[in-house]
């Protein structure tokens, strides 16, 4: 009797399956790829309201982080700093630059600058600066080298994982705790320096869930 | 009553209408804002200038990365810290009686209330009202501004209005006040009524203390406070006094830790207070009395006389009652009372209900006096503010002399009289013949719909003011965040009536100080400012004597035999929102009741014999509908749910007033009925020529707990004290099953201190040394069942309110319950309570079956519930043999946060360091872990890393914190010397459901009674 | 002395005087032939159905589980029920095509392509519960081992854990078996399909069968392989179902003995689903001599086996909780049946235990009406059994104070109904268009399948010729 299939249909079969491999294969490929924060976060510039160069106070000038974010080392918070910071120097320096206007403005007014969150964590997960920079966890190890951003971007995923790295092998990263603002900071050694400070700050970073989340 | 406006279904409906937005919010993030997260609407109108950030979604574009804003200070004030809270001391008024607290205020928002640790009052502790008390700071509901004839004013209208109206010196107002014992306010009372000649002032209370006042008149000739100090008192005998209950006293914290300080036993050898509660509704007081015996509240004034008969044969100063006898002279208690009393003159108390007439408190302070208590355990102090006269009566005259025409203005002062005066005053009648009726309060209530001016008041944590706490130390209220909605305080308020200015509290408080502190003032009022009180110098003591009429009004009083044939209804102020001024704090109306467990209702309380009697039938498992009865006092009837009360006096029946408010808020209304049409002048306390039928028809009461029985499982263990010293170790495995601990033995053989687990193997060296050890322990011997923990932890962990819907679906969140247990005939039971947390059991059931590990161990030994990570299986909760686990099984914090027209109002009350959970997820007590944790930190970095072991006592859990009793232990067990370590070493100490070897961190002591084998 | 016996052979698997051909005609008519109104009905009826249990399940998405009647005590509901019920109907597929293969049971091949469909069905039903009765749906691929930013695994110690994977290797499997199976018959129908539309769909469903040697050789083996590997499947996945409670230590649920009972009950009900739905297409279909008495027989003793089996079950549980002196079980078992559901617990008892002693009767055995109304019977019991083991032990465990009440909302119900709307549209489909039974196979087990011994004339075995297995002989002397 006649025949339905004309002959090529007999390679249909492993084609189909070949092709399904592949298919399959670029998907976990891509999601895995384009779904992380490696991709959706890191990189990510908002526009802020000031077009406050980190390059040119913390770069240029020179200025400590500190000056500005001054709860760093007592608080959960680094803190923005009030624009009353602004105005120590920018009562006296580029009065009338327009750039300072909304500071001037907020001045006047009280009415507080809108700057835009740029390291922005989920509300289930609770960060604490002062328990990291008073160990030696550098500000640069998270937030990359502000000294050289015009424009402050997400330097790093904030991942899970990633905050695992470190909590897992602390020695890697830690530096002397009057080196955590500086930018750019290399150690000799590393990981011989690593571990003499967190032998002695014993640094034990816990890795269990309720370290961040509660 | 239908069904219809019996069922509140206001938090479903807002759900419903919520779904929208929490379905896009769900799209947009996993968990909604939290407390941290404030918009611009409300940062403006806050103290300071918050920080925090709001959610500008723009739409699903937005779904990638919620822009979030950031609203630094522009000067940044001198103390404040971001992210580190600051404690102020304050003061909380309740009635006229100040609670000492302090207020956790995170950049500019008040949002826990803690006990102040320096008052000698509250000692560090609370009470569910002052717990709850700022929930009603960020609700919504409150009148949001000044109404004249219902129409929106200003307050400056209203200051023009008094400016003018009260020109004329000649008015005649009469105001009607709460108690209130500021004396700022009461200078200005003075003031007033010296500038208004016409002018007379009532303080009301529905649950006032004048009938005490009355008494001690009666017996020494002067309106006296009286003091109980039950901490010093080896004998407690009570006439119906719930004195541990916030609702029926106003110093319970006192009372409270006072009480358990005369129970805390922790040793053998030593001694427990010994009381004796005579009642007729079972109390959260009579449910920790050693011998209770239940009375109809009408039998209890002869019972007292019969007594005071008995000791007059002994004791001098009772000579009116000698030769005297009525029915209960040869009850088989009067001998024993007698002699405990007898034998421990000077370290006794005798007390009685605020409610009851002033001739039984006379009598009582005679008592007292008689006894040589008076000066001992109770004292008699003179408190300035309380009025020379009767207020009750004068409150009635009122309401006459307006029918005459003779009031052109009524000012009442936060007081709602129209919802709850006596039945038989008129008072909306009568305010018809008024030119001005002006009514401040906090919410636009019953009264001010009647008013023509209605002045939205400010919240204490708003507004500056002062006054004297119960047994007399002197604060001050310092505000922690400007009023949200422009409220006038009752000091601003009196002065513009006073004045035609508001002026400003501030001042005007200062204004008063200056008086108490005529130098270096400055230095002093900051230190009391700082402090939360000025010294502990308390009201005067009077050394009293009987009066000379004492005798021939006991002659009189004792004349009149009062027969108590028939059913009895008794009267009073409910357990969670006393008068019902509480009635729209969503935190109170979802607390179970003490003792009936019951939440969003209030029911007519009867014993098993009474409603038999009228068909009535208990709830109970599977049966949450019940009959509805119809009470009739004096042609007037209200129809309320019946609920069987083991332990209730036969032939009475007990109300709570308080519910079925009309227009005073979303919560409030139709929650419950109004019973108080059946109160009137006569019958405050209670009625005895009532009529009671069952009407047949059902209603749905939410109960949090179906079961009253341990069913003999040895899981609230209790002895006697007589018990405990035969056999210190009673409540050990052994002792409470006659067999040993399953797996013991075994143990022993393998040298290991429980009994072995499979899962032992996952448990090696998971406790490092570096990490402190959490444990709790629960003195179930001082818990005295009152709630507060389960507030605190509510306050504390943004624990979501439900409605009686889900509720009564068995769904109630909070983290921790106080289970109630009744043993013995159910005619007349003990009542035990045990207030069960989280286990965070070493070996815990539900970390092992959570498929996706949503719940572990730490290596600090809690359990921890990660909420981000869990899917909602349930199986956690299905395998926790405690049933300690909570689930979101609707968005609730969503329902419970964005409400009404002012969302994010009620986010402001959330703690910014807890995470809101989204629907879906399990949550549980966490031992407050954002409490350890930042303690932990500050350690490390304080020690600069040599540890992170918190010093002990210097992490309290929120339940532990606010434990009027000190009930609750909590600390680091892996130091031997720390607290906890040692209470856990007492023999007292046993774990619930030992068997199942999940070897939990919180353990109970076990409970003591100290009953008199004379009674048993 | 000496006893003569009477050669009594075996009864014709197949009934009425049938060639193989008229065999293929019976069974392929069905599907070649025009649809019947009869089918449109019930076609459209099992869509509303279906059609509910979307809206159930996308409402339950929408708002949350709360919807349902569950509370903190009692966490696992009619979600939970029903699940289990389902998974335990879709065991008499593969047990019957598997291990009756395996022990050579000729008669199973009137009803094993029936019983597969049926499986394959349930288990989809079964399927669906797990996965919408968590609180958080949108993130329930985190029970599956996938690498991910989080550096976090599943907690391989959970039974929940366990389930997914066996129930999901269960149903690939049953599926393979399944499909693997109609190969053959696909050739027949794509060779006797008119329509072109059925040649190519039946064509390329038969993956270029020919029928030859070559095809037959792979086919038995890849047929007998399955049936090796499905048949431990049969036993673990209720194993593993059951240790969702086994493993927990709720009392009631606490108990080594789940593991068998959960089987044997399963085996149970799942016959009973068979006998239920083969009675009503062997009438419509005029499939009698096919899936006749005999057979109906065999799967009643089946099910009084079984059936007993979980009676004794019950009862081991009632002297364990009593032998134990375990207070906790004893209390739990005393509350089945004086509790709160009690009622459930004697509706149980006389569904699972008094029900199957009727067929302890041949007559019974053999009346259609009856064993279809027994094996509607043992069903309900079999879902009472489910609910009284999650519901009533849930409801009344540890701490009296936390007993509560369960009692099913309108969404309970309805996605419970909506389940059958989902298994009767498939079923229907597959009566519609596939060969409901296994054409080649029960060829297979005719006597015409067996060259020798066999009179073409009389269509009669040839006395003297038996094969030994045959023989029933004995002399004594």
């Amino acid at each position: 009797m006649a025949q339905i299939f004309p002959k090529w249909a007999d390679e249909v079969p492993q084609r189909l399956l070949l092709g399904l491999i592949i298919f399959m294969t670029a998907l976990v490929a891509g999601i895995w790829y384009y779904f992380s924060p490696e991709y959706k976060a890191v990189g990510y510039a908002p526009e802020q309201p000031v077009p406050y160069s980190h390059q040119l106070h913390a770069g240029k000038l020179d200025i400590d982080c500190q000056y500005c974010h001054t709860t760093v080392f007592e608080s959960q918070f680094a803190t923005v700093p009030p624009t009353q910071t602004c105005m120590n120097c920018h009562a006296q320096i580029a009065t009338d630059s327009p750039k300072l206007a909304k500071v001037r403005e907020s001045w006047e007014t009280g009415e507080p600058i809108e700057w835009i969150r740029v390291h922005n964590l989920p509300d289930y997960a609770y960060f604490d600066h002062a328990a990291h920079v008073n160990v030696g966890v550098g500000c640069e190890s998270c937030h990359g080298r502000i000294d050289k951003m015009e424009v402050v971007y997400q330097a790093e995923p904030l991942s899970m994982s990633w905050c695992l790295d470190c909590h897992r092998n602390p020695e890697k990263y830690v530096r002397p705790v009057d080196e955590v603002t500086t930018m750019g900071y290399k150690a000799a050694n590393q990981l011989e320096l690593g571990r003499k400070l967190v032998a002695k700050n014993n640094i034990n970073p816990p890795t269990y869930c309720q370290t961040c989340h509660y | 009553m239908s069904e219809e406006t019996l069922k509140p279904n206001y938090w479903k409906s807002l759900g419903q209408l919520a779904k929208n937005e929490e379905y896009e919010k769900f799209l947009h993030r996993e968990f909604p804002e939290n407390g941290s997260e404030l918009t611009d609407d409300v940062s403006r109108r806050s103290f300071l200038k918050v920080m925090g950030a709001s959610i500008a979604l723009a739409g699903f574009a937005a779904c990638r990365r919620p822009v979030q804003k950031i609203l630094p200070y522009t000067k940044m004030p001198e103390e404040v810290l971001p992210g580190n809270p600051l404690e102020y001391a304050t003061a909380f008024p309740f009635m006229d009686a100040l609670e000492g607290i302090t207020v956790e205020n995170h950049v500019g928002r008040p949002v826990k209330i803690e006990g102040n640790r320096l008052h000698p009052g509250s000692g560090g502790k609370t009470n569910i009202f002052g717990q709850a008390s700022i929930l009603n700071l960020y609700d919504p509901d409150r009148s949001k501004f000044v109404r004249r004839d219902g129409q929106r004013s200003t307050v400056e209208d209203f200051r023009k209005f008094c400016a003018d109206y009260f020109s004329d010196t000649g008015r005649r107002i009469a105001f009607v006040a709460e108690a209130n014992s500021s004396p700022t306010y009461n200078r200005l009372e003075d003031q007033i009524e010296e500038k208004f000649p016409n002018a007379q002032w009532i303080t009301y209370e529905p649950f006032g203390e004048n009938n005490a006042l009355e008494g001690t008149n009666i017996a020494f000739g002067q309106r006296l406070r009286t003091i109980n100090w039950f901490d010093k008192a080896k004998v407690i005998v009570s006439f119906d006094d719930d004195f541990l209950n916030p609702a029926s006293t106003k110093n319970s914290v006192e009372n409270t830790r006072q009480f358990a300080d005369g129970r805390r036993v922790m040793a053998t050898e030593e001694a427990m207070s010994r009381f004796y509660s005579i009642e007729s509704t079972y109390t959260l007081t009579g449910s920790n009395a050693d011998n209770r015996l239940r009375m109809k509240t009408s039998d209890i004034e002869q019972f007292l006389y019969a007594l005071a008969a008995e000791l007059s044969n002994s004791v001098s100063g009772l000579s009116a009652f000698s030769g005297y006898s009525n029915q209960f002279s040869d009850h088989e208690w009067i001998p024993v009372l007698t002699e405990e009393l007898l034998d421990n003159r000077g370290d006794s108390i005798v007390t009685v209900g605020r409610m009851h007439n002033p001739d039984l408190h006379a009598v009582v302070s005679a008592i007292n006096k008689a006894l040589g208590n008076a000066g001992n355990t109770v004292t008699y102090n003179e408190a300035p503010h309380l009025s020379d006269r009767n207020n009750q009566i004068r409150f009635s005259e009122l309401v006459d002399e307006l029918n005459n025409g003779n009031i052109d203005a009524v000012v009442f002062v936060g007081t709602n009289p129209v919802f709850t005066a006596p039945a038989d005053i008129n008072l909306e009648g009568a305010l018809s013949n008024a030119q001005q009726v002006i009514h401040l309060s906090d919410y636009y209530d019953e009264t001010s719909s009647e008013a023509n001016w209605h002045v939205n008041r400010a919240h204490f944590l708003e507004a500056w003011g002062d006054g004297f706490s119960y047994t007399g130390i002197r604060s001050i209220v310092q505000p922690q965040v400007r009023p949200l909605y422009d409220g006038v305080s009752d000091i601003e308020f009196l002065n513009m009536i006073l004045t035609g200015e508001q002026g400003n509290a501030y001042d005007l408080v200062q204004e008063t100080w200056r008086s108490f502190y005529p130098n270096n003032f400055t230095t002093q009022w900051e230190q009391t400012l700082h402090d939360g009180l000025a010294g502990e110098e308390i009201f005067p003591e009077v050394s009293v004597s009987i009066s000379g009429n004492f005798n021939a009004r006991a002659n009189e009083f004792t004349a009149k035999k009062e027969s108590s044939e028939g059913i009895e209804l008794v009267i009073r102020p409910d357990d969670t929102i006393f008068d019902g001024r509480f009635a729209n704090n969503a935190w109170l109306q979802e607390l179970p009741k003490p003792m009936t467990k019951i939440t969003w209702d209030n029911v007519a309380l009867m014993s098993k014999k009474t409603a038999d009697a009228l068909g009535v039938e208990a709830a109970g498992l599977g049966k949450a509908e019940v009959e509805v009865v119809s009470i009739t006092v004096d042609g007037t009837t209200v129809k309320i749910p019946a609920w069987v009360q083991p332990g209730h006096a036969d032939d009475s029946i007990t109300i709570t007033v308080g519910y079925g408010h009309e227009g005073m808020g979303r919560v409030a209304d139709r929650a419950g009925v109004n019973t108080y049409p059946l109160r009137t002048t006569e019958h405050m306390l209670y009625a005895t020529d009532i009529s009671v039928e069952n009407t047949g028809t059902l209603y749905e009461i939410a109960c949090t707990q179906d079961h009253h029985s341990v069913e003999g499982r040895s899981i609230l263990r209790h002895a006697t004290l007589q018990e405990y010293r035969e056999n210190p170790d009673f409540s050990s495995y052994f002792e409470a099953y006659g067999a040993d601990l399953p797996g013991e033995a075994y143990a022993e053989e393998q040298g290991a201190d429980s009994p072995l687990s499979i899962f032992d193997a996952m448990n090696e060296d998971e406790y490092p040394d570096y990490e402190p050890q959490w444990g709790m322990a629960i003195d179930l011997n001082t818990c005295v069942g009152c709630g507060t923990c389960t507030l605190a932890c509510q306050a504390e962990n943004n624990i979501p309110v439900i409605g009686k819907r889900e509720v009564s679906r068995g769904r109630e969140m909070h983290w921790i319950r106080t289970d109630r247990y009744y043993d013995g005939d159910i005619a007349d039971p003990i009542a035990l309570h045990q207030p069960v947390p989280c286990m965070h059991c070493e070996l815990a059931p539900c970390e092992q079956v959570c498929p996706v590990a949503a719940t572990t161990h730490s290596e600090d030994g809690i359990n921890q519930m990660t909420y981000n990570r869990c899917i909602g299986t349930r199986y956690c909760e299905n395998n926790c043999p405690y049933k300690v686990r909570r689930f979101n099984f609707f968005n609730y914090s969503e329902e419970f946060l964005t409400d009404g027209d002012d969302p994010e109002i009620i986010q402001m009350a959330m703690n910014p360091n807890v995470t809101v959970r989204f629907r879906g997820v399990m949550e549980k007590c966490t031992y407050c872990v954002q409490r350890v944790n930042r303690a932990k930190i500050n350690r490390d970095i304080e020690t600069d890393g040599r540890t992170m072991k918190p010093v002990d006592g210097s992490v309290h859990t929120a339940c532990q914190q606010a434990c009027p009793a000190d009930a609750i232990y909590f600390g680091d067990i892996s130091d031997p010397d720390s607290e906890i370590s040692r209470v856990k070493q007492n023999n007292r100490n046993y774990l619930m459901l030992e068997e199942l070897n999940t070897r939990p961190r919180t353990s109970y002591l076990a409970e003591l009674r100290n009953p008199n084998p004379k009674l048993a | 002395m000496s006893t003569d016996y009477q050669y009594v052979p075996e009864p014709k698997l197949v009934k009425g005087d049938h060639t193989f051909g008229s065999i293929t005609e019976l069974i392929t008519r069905t599907p070649l032939s025009p649809t019947p109104k009869l089918w449109y009905l019930a076609f459209g009826l099992a869509n509303i159905l279906l059609i509910a249990l979307l809206g159930a399940i996308t409402y339950l998405i929408w708002s949350g589980i709360g919807i349902w009647g569950l509370d903190n005590t009692v966490s696992w509901g009619w979600a939970i029920v029903n699940f289990v019920w389902w998974v335990g109907i879709g065991h008499a597929g593969t047990l019957i095509s598997a291990i009756l293969f395996l022990f050579r049971q000729g008669w199973r091949t009137a009803i094993n392509r029936f019983a597969e469909a049926m499986t394959i069905f349930a288990v989809m039903c079964a399927g669906i519960f797990p996965a919408i009765h968590v609180g958080r749906i949108w993130v329930i691929y985190w029970v599956f081992p996938i690498p991910n930013q989080m550096g976090m695994w599943p907690n391989f110690s959970s039974p929940l854990l366990w389930d997914v994977f066996a129930v999901s290797t269960y149903f690939t499997v049953s599926l393979l078996f399944w499909y693997v199976g109609l190969i053959p018959d696909f050739a027949t129908m794509r060779d006797k399909a008119k329509s072109k539309m059925a040649k190519i769909s039946y064509g390329i469903a038969s993956l270029g069968w020919t029928g030859s040697f070559r095809n037959w050789w792979h086919y038995e083996k890849a047929y007998m392989i399955l049936a090796g590997l499905a048949t431990p499947l049969v036993l673990s996945v209720h194993t593993i179902v059951s240790f969702d409670f086994a493993v927990s230590q709720v009392p009631g649920w606490h108990s080594t003995i789940f593991p068998p009972y959960f089987v044997a009950g399963a085996i149970y009900s799942g016959f009973a689903m068979v006998l239920t739905l083969m009675l009503i297409a062997r009438k419509i279909y005029g499939l009698e001599d096919i899936m006749n008495i005999d057979i109906m027989e065999k799967m009643n003793l089946v099910m009084m086996l079984t059936g007993n089996l979980v009676a004794f079950a019950y009862f081991l549980e009632g002297f364990i909780a009593w032998y134990s002196g375990y207070i906790y079980e004893q209390g739990i078992f005393w509350l089945y049946v004086v509790g709160p559901y009690a009622w459930g617990f004697w509706i149980l008892m006389f569904c699972n235990v008094i029900t199957p002693q009727f067929l302890w009767f041949k007559s019974i055995r053999r009346n259609v009406a009856l064993t279809f109304i027994i094996s509607i019977i043992v069903n309900i019991g079999m879902w009472f059994e489910r609910f009284m083991i999650t519901v009533a032990s849930l409801a009344t465990s540890f701490l009296p104070s936390t007993w509560d009440y369960f009692s099913p909302t309108f969404w309970d119900i309805l996605t419970y109904i909506g389940t059958f709307g989902l298994f009767f549209t498939f079923f229907l489909l597959f009566l519609r268009f596939l060969p409901m039974v296994a054409i080649a196979e029960v060829k297979g087990a005719m006597p015409e399948a067996d060259p020798h011994n066999y009179d073409d004339e009389t269509k009669e075995f040839i006395e003297g010729s038996m094969e030994p297995a045959m023989v029933k002989q004995e002399k004594t002397v």
